[in-house]
């Protein structure tokens, strides 16, 4: 930051010298001036400065179209590929990362745990129906009928859990 | 994923998440490349030291606390990793010497494009030191302050070397051009 004073000082300086003298205080403030970085008092003696002095005009042009030349450089692509060379150089991190994929990964493994688990799933829902179902039903002891119920019960069970862990991943994810 | 906000990107890649860092990559790899190509100014050695930028990125992005902004953070380790490789390659050009290079004289024929490329090329023949400075201001548009605490540098020093490269560009157009044609292409 510059000091106040010495600001002051230096445009005091600009309003009482020649032209001569002017124009090289003037200059030395000059590409603060097109960059809007000069304070505003400062600004407005350059403005009158510049009304009647040629030389200082041509510089402050020559400034304009450097300053503006470096201001609109533009944006420079790497070849081709660059982008997939990067994503294969990176270094692998065992970070655990919710993903969408992780819902699809739940379905085979609850499918395996079905299968293995089958029968002892199956006895336990006929027994909680025969224990809950307020309907007086006895059921036989396992017919091709009450198998069918409860693989039935046992698939939708899954279902609903694999649904269930799909939500979980997906607002998992979309919350991050 | 494309559109989704950079927190949310930052905060993915540095849980390990390849795809959103996919997306970083694509969204920053011009600014990247554009930046390290104004640094090293050979093509090859530019795209080499922004691939290896956004490594270090990857690998760094789990300790990124958020306290500066993603982009800053990023044009840190390009700098960091293009200035540690300038100062493998050749000793340092001073200003001096680089203004002592001769010029032919001004141009017969000049369009407003050539202005830019007049300049780029002055540009890349300025020290490192000067370059960066003038390429972190203008071109990744970051303030004195910013670029001071990048490259360790007091403000004064680099304040210091934009106005001083800005001026060495403004004697080389003139040099090049000739204020004649230059009137002509800016006043047309």
């Amino acid at each position: 930051m510059r000091e106040k004073g010495t600001e002051g000082q230096r445009d005091r300086g600009i309003e009482r010298s020649g032209s001569g003298a002017g124009c090289e205080l003037l200059r030395s403030r000059l590409q603060d001036y097109v960059t809007r970085e000069l304070e505003p008092e400062s600004r407005r003696l350059f403005d009158a400065h510049l009304v009647e002095c040629g030389e200082c005009q041509h510089e402050l042009a020559l400034m304009t179209a450097v300053v503006s030349t470096l201001d609109h450089q533009p944006v420079l692509d790497p070849q081709p590929g660059f982008s997939e060379k990067v994503m294969r150089s990176l270094p692998r991190q065992r970070v655990f990362v919710f993903s969408p994929w992780w819902s699809l990964a739940l379905a085979p493994l609850l499918a395996g745990a079905v299968w293995l688990f089958r029968t002892p799933l199956e006895r336990g829902i006929a027994g909680l129906l025969g224990r809950y179902v307020p309907v007086s039903v006895t059921l036989p002891a396992l017919t091709m009928q009450s198998a069918g119920i409860a693989a039935a019960a046992v698939v939708g069970l899954g279902l609903l859990v694999t649904a269930g862990g799909a939500v979980f991943c997906w607002r998992a994810y979309l919350r991050d | 994923m494309e559109t989704a906000s950079e927190d949310v990107l930052v905060s993915r890649s540095a849980r390990g998440d390849e795809q959103a860092f996919g997306v970083l990559v694509e969204r920053y790899k011009g600014m990247l490349y554009s930046m390290s190509r104004r640094l090293m100014k050979d093509p090859g050695r530019a795209e080499d030291a922004a691939q290896e930028s956004f490594i270090k990125a990857w690998a760094a992005l789990p300790g990124f606390k958020g306290e500066s902004k993603f982009s800053s953070w990023l044009y840190r380790i390009c700098y960091n990793t293009c200035i540690s490789e300038l100062r493998k390659r050749k000793p340092e050009v001073e200003l001096d010497e680089a203004m002592g290079v001769p010029v032919e004289g001004p141009v017969q024929e000049f369009r407003n494009r050539d202005i830019q490329a007049t300049i780029q090329e002055e540009v890349s023949k300025l020290p490192d030191d000067y370059r960066a400075a003038l390429t972190l201001y203008h071109f990744n548009g970051l303030s004195y302050e910013e670029i001071a605490k990048l490259t360790h540098k007091p403000m004064g020093t680099i304040k210091a070397h934009i106005h001083r490269a800005r001026a060495v560009l403004k004697t080389r157009l003139l040099e090049r051009v000739g204020w004649d044609n230059l009137k002509e292409v800016m006043w047309q």
